[in-house]
């Protein structure tokens, strides 16, 4: 028996990895295309087939094309299994994504174990590169780090009585328990800390709960379609006090759900937008972006995705070898200061990105996100 | 010339099993959640299908027996595949529990109070209840399961462990289908005020059905756990209650061979709708909704039972 | 004491939503004994058509908020209506014959269609109704400010509970729905036409759906293509809270589980509030097995 199941290994093994030889360079793209996160997804697709298309222009990699396989994950970690046992077959050398951090977690081993190099793009969880996985990497920062720059945020507005409002999601209940143990630290009380639950459309009952306690500032951890409709209805109620959001409010659509009254002044912390990128390389993809699908990004992690596909491009070309774990010494050794759409990338020992990645942002009365200095 | 239906499903049940030698691991992969889904399906199908209780929560059940094994494994060091067992029983008694005080409740009521309790379990799994279940984030970091110190971990390894305990459900419940316990849920199904005032407990039996069910829902958590490595409370939601309701109601309510193709057809036609991209979901939405037109009574529903009659009408 | 009032109309507004739902979720069960998982995406459906109805007829601009408003739920509840017959026709009515939980999978079969094709045709984006279509002001209630569409909503809510109920008790079809809702076999030997009752039915409660939808969109602004399922299933919770089958029920229901939301976030924790809400919903139901409102028949399945 044991015999035959190492026979059977084996045979999938070789299946899974005689299409290294093809004419083409295979990448692959894990995102949710379907389900509650599909904006995210699609946009992901958008920008790195743009990308690949830009880079088979100018010759492709290797001497070869550049092939994009994109599969859906549903921001689902059991159809991200399938869908990450699906790219394992299909001879790539690395696949950008994904969004969620719990997502990712339920693939990380598979791509491990079949020797695939995973750059994630919108998974911040601490844990995710702290298990020694030698290919995994990812362009997005840490939930700790964001969790440094909101407290010296706060501290540095001098605000005296925190609420913190998570959504018991992974990535936001992190975040909020990084913050007020960063806050504890520093004395500052956190007089509210509680979740909502994600999806609902009214969200008074928590607003009247959390003004009851008297905050003077909130930070609230979660997405920008609870964010939008928390200031909405905050503003509704006639509550005027400081709000601060995490990167996952990052999002015109915020704006555009709460109004523009009642986002102006809103503060979130998030990795520099396009827009505020003046690097060559950041306006050139902003202008072809806009011109292929009428509009700039709408989210950072796509952009991010795309960073993803760009340092895996560099990678394999420097490295001069599609062997996944020649890229991915190259990332992690050669490569320092790669400049990305998002700034310059390099990566530490544990793939994560090294250097101060965040930014503050504030919402002005036009509803446009300024960048603070 | 007739083949038994039994030789037919033998000669299935081999092709099946030689399958992971000439698929990819992607469709091994599928191949493996369908088969867990066909044993959940197998024992949603003893409360929904043998007993006619409208139970939409079975995920409860399953998460139960998925966090057992995951603590006692992570926190406690227990192999794995030791934690079958515990993982049946802890199911088992939470149905006991929970079971006990709703189980007279009729047709759409019993329905949402079993919706009532899987969101119960999710909210109480991420709200990190009892300190123990890691909250949203759920637990990782499980082993990989042993047997006979071959460590499986490939899906091709998964397929044969999967499949064998796939069989084995599919063998003792065709045993207890044509059981006294199976005849009598049967009765309690077609006519439960005759079935009392013959003498049948059906309290006592529905809650039998809930608890052997529950117990076998448990055990295949196990195996999802080993196979995930990380468990979280999004793989328990309502809707996985959603995808077992429909793969033993669109195969044939009762009938075993019906829940597997069920669980074929539910788990497998997303993937093969894959190259529709985006649009594959509605395309699924339709094909669930025409092949219950068309099959109005499940794919396959169950024949009714026949018995040879030996001796009578022959005259003496 | 002043929180408590607070989160009873916060929980009200919420309710209120609930039984608005409710009420098409229950007339649908009491003639067919179906619940229809699809009801929810036919609610999304409402939001969605009253924005872009909304968006490309600026009727607003012409005829005023109120007014416009008003068309709009017309046009929304008819092109529902629509939908809505044309959905029993095709995955309901093979099945009245068949198993009751046939019926519930082809329901399910549609919500996932409803769901995706939304998405297909809309974008898996969120959408935002504007701002500024009625008057910002709240109105002061003993002193309280509760903003104009909260007591819109309710007052909504109750007034097509009351003519609802006033339909199926005073008029003539309403008597034939009800006669088909006991027993449609003898309801056909009594020269009723079933089917058309049925189709009444299956306007009318995708209607008050959808009409459901495109308040919410209002009221909260922002829709997507998933909110249907969570709202489907809270306003299913309603009905069987008020007794499912029951017009009046479905209100009670409604109100209540907004209320025992909102009063539990507020007072217990604001994290387990579904969970308190299934929780006090199955303690009603271990008391009362059919139901605040239901009726005590012994169910023959």
């Amino acid at each position: 028996m044991k015999k035959l199941l190492s026979l059977v290994a084996g045979l999938g093994l070789l299946l899974g990895t005689s299409a290294l030889a093809a004419d083409t360079v295979k990448i692959g793209l894990m995102g949710p295309m379907t389900g509650a996160w599909a904006s995210e997804g699609q946009e992901m697709k958008q920008v790195v087939e743009l990308l690949a298309d830009e880079l088979n222009q100018k010759g492709g990699l290797l001497g070869k094309q550049v092939a994009v396989i994109s599969e859906d994950d549903a921001g689902d970690p059991r159809q991200a299994s399938l869908a990450a046992n699906r790219l394992a077959t299909q001879g790539i050398v690395g696949v950008i994504g994904t969004y969620g951090s719990s997502i990712t977690e339920a693939t990380q081993n598979i791509y491990d174990e079949a020797g695939i190099i995973q750059v994630a793009n919108g998974s911040t969880a601490i844990r995710l590169s702290e298990k020694g996985l030698a290919n995994f990497f990812r362009t997005c920062p840490r939930d700790d780090e964001q969790g440094k720059v909101a407290t010296a945020t706060i501290s540095k507005l001098g605000h005296k009585k925190i609420a913190i409002l998570h959504d018991n999601t992974s990535y936001a209940k992190g975040l909020a328990e990084e913050a007020q143990a960063n806050l504890k630290g520093l004395n500052i009380p956190v007089v509210f800390f509680d979740a909502l639950t994600p999806g609902e459309r009214d969200y008074n009952t928590i607003l009247t709960k959390m003004k009851a306690a008297g905050p003077d500032f909130v930070f609230f951890t979660g997405y920008y379609p609870e964010a939008g409709l928390l200031l909405r209805q905050k503003k509704e109620m006639g509550w005027d006090v400081p709000f601060m959001g995490g990167d996952a409010v990052n999002n015109p659509e915020l704006v555009k759900i709460a109004g523009a009254a009642a986002t102006e002044g809103f503060l979130f912390l998030t990795p520099p937008l396009p827009k505020d990128l003046d690097t060559p390389e950041a306006k050139s993809f902003v202008a072809a972006f806009e011109k292929k699908f009428g509009s700039a990004p709408k989210s950072i992690y796509p952009v991010l995705a795309g960073d993803g596909f760009r340092v895996l491009a560099e990678a394999i070309k420097g490295a001069n070898s599609v062997e996944p774990a020649k890229v991915s010494a190259f990332m992690k050794t050669a490569l320092k200061d790669f400049p990305g759409l998002t700034g310059k990338i390099s990566f530490n020992d544990k793939g994560d990105r090294i250097g101060e990645v965040y930014r503050v942002y504030q919402v002005n009365n036009q509803g446009d996100f300024v960048l603070q200095p | 010339m007739k083949v038994p239906g039994r030789i037919v499903a033998g000669a299935l049940f081999a092709i099946l099993l030689g399958a992971p030698l000439v698929l990819d691991r992607y469709w091994v992969d599928v191949l493996n959640s369908i088969g867990l889904y066909a044993i959940l399906g197998l024992s949603l199908n003893i409360i929904l299908g043998y007993a006619g209780m409208f139970h939409m929560g079975h995920a409860a059940f399953y998460a139960i027996g998925a966090y057992a094994t995951a603590i006692l494994n992570t926190s406690y060091g227990v192999p794995v595949l030791w934690t079958l067992p515990v993982s049946g029983l802890a199911a088992a008694l939470f149905a006991l529990v929970v079971a006990r005080p709703i189980i007279h409740l009729r047709g759409d009521y019993l329905l949402i109070v079993t919706i009532g309790m899987v969101e119960i379990v999710r909210i109480a799994l991420i709200n990190d209840v009892f300190g123990i279940t890691g909250g949203a984030n759920g637990i990782f970091g499980i082993d990989r399961p042993q047997l006979f110190g071959f460590k499986i971990r490939q899906p091709q390894h998964f397929f044969y462990l999967i499949w064998l305990f796939a069989g084995l459900t599919i063998l003792l419940f065709s045993l207890l289908e044509n059981s006294r316990f199976g005849r009598a849920l049967n009765y309690l199904r077609e006519d439960e005020v005759a079935a009392e005032g013959s003498g049948i407990n059906t309290a006592a039996y529905k809650l039998a059905a809930f608890v052997l069910g529950a117990g076998w829902a448990g055990m295949a958590g196990t195996v999802f756990a080993a196979k995930m490595t990380i468990i979280s409370p999004e793989s328990f939601s309502f809707w996985e209650s959603v995808v077992l309701f429909m793969i033993v109601i669109l195969g044939g309510a009762g009938n075993i061979v019906g829940v597997i193709l069920g669980a074929f057809l539910v788990v497998g036609l997303p993937e093969v709708f894959r190259d529709f991209a985006s649009a594959r979901m509605l395309f699924y939405g339709l094909a669930m909704m025409f092949m219950m037109i068309y099959r109005t009574q499940g794919i396959l529903p169950p024949r009714p039972r026949t018995y040879r009659l030996d001796g009578v009408g022959e005259g003496s | 004491m002043e929180q408590f009032f607070q989160q009873l109309t916060n929980g009200l507004a919420v309710g209120g939503i609930y039984a608005l739902i409710a009420l098409g979720y229950t007339m649908v069960y009491g003639v067919l004994k179906l619940i229809n998982f699809a009801h929810g995406d036919l609610f999304t459906i409402g939001a969605y058509l009253g924005l872009t109805l909304l968006t490309s007829l600026a009727l607003t601009d012409h005829v005023g908020g109120f007014l416009g408003i008003g068309v709009l739920a017309l046009m929304v509840m008819g092109l529902v209506g629509i939908i809505g017959i044309l959905l029993e026709r095709i995955a309901y009515r093979p099945l009245r014959e068949s198993p009751r939980l046939s019926a519930v999978v082809s329901a399910l079969g549609a919500s996932i269609f409803f769901q995706n094709a939304i998405m297909l045709v809309y974008g898996a984006k969120f959408y935002v109704y504007p701002q500024d279509l009625l008057p910002k002001s709240p109105v002061f209630i003993f002193g309280m400010p509760v903003p104009l569409m909260r007591i819109l909503i309710l007052v909504a809510s109750v007034v097509m509970m009351i003519s609802l109920y006033l339909f199926v008790q005073k008029t003539r079809i309403g008597t034939a729905i009800r006669a088909a809702a006991i027993d449609q076999g003898a309801a056909r030997l009594m020269g009723i036409d079933v089917n058309r009752v049925i189709m009444i039915v299956f306007c009318i409660g995708p209607a008050l759906g959808g009409v459901a939808g495109m308040m919410v969109g209002i009221y909260y602004g922002q829709i997507n293509f998933t909110m249907g399922w969570n709202y489907g299933l809270k306003a299913f919770t309603a009905a069987i809270l008020g007794g499912i089958g029951n017009i009046p029920g479905a209100m009670v229901g409604g109100l209540l589980l907004g209320v025992i939301e909102a009063l539990g976030a507020a007072y217990i924790s604001m994290a387990w509030k579904d969970a308190i809400a299934f929780v006090v919903l199955i303690l009603i139901l271990i008391v009362r097995p059919t139901g605040l409102l239901g009726e005590r028949v012994a169910e023959k399945i």
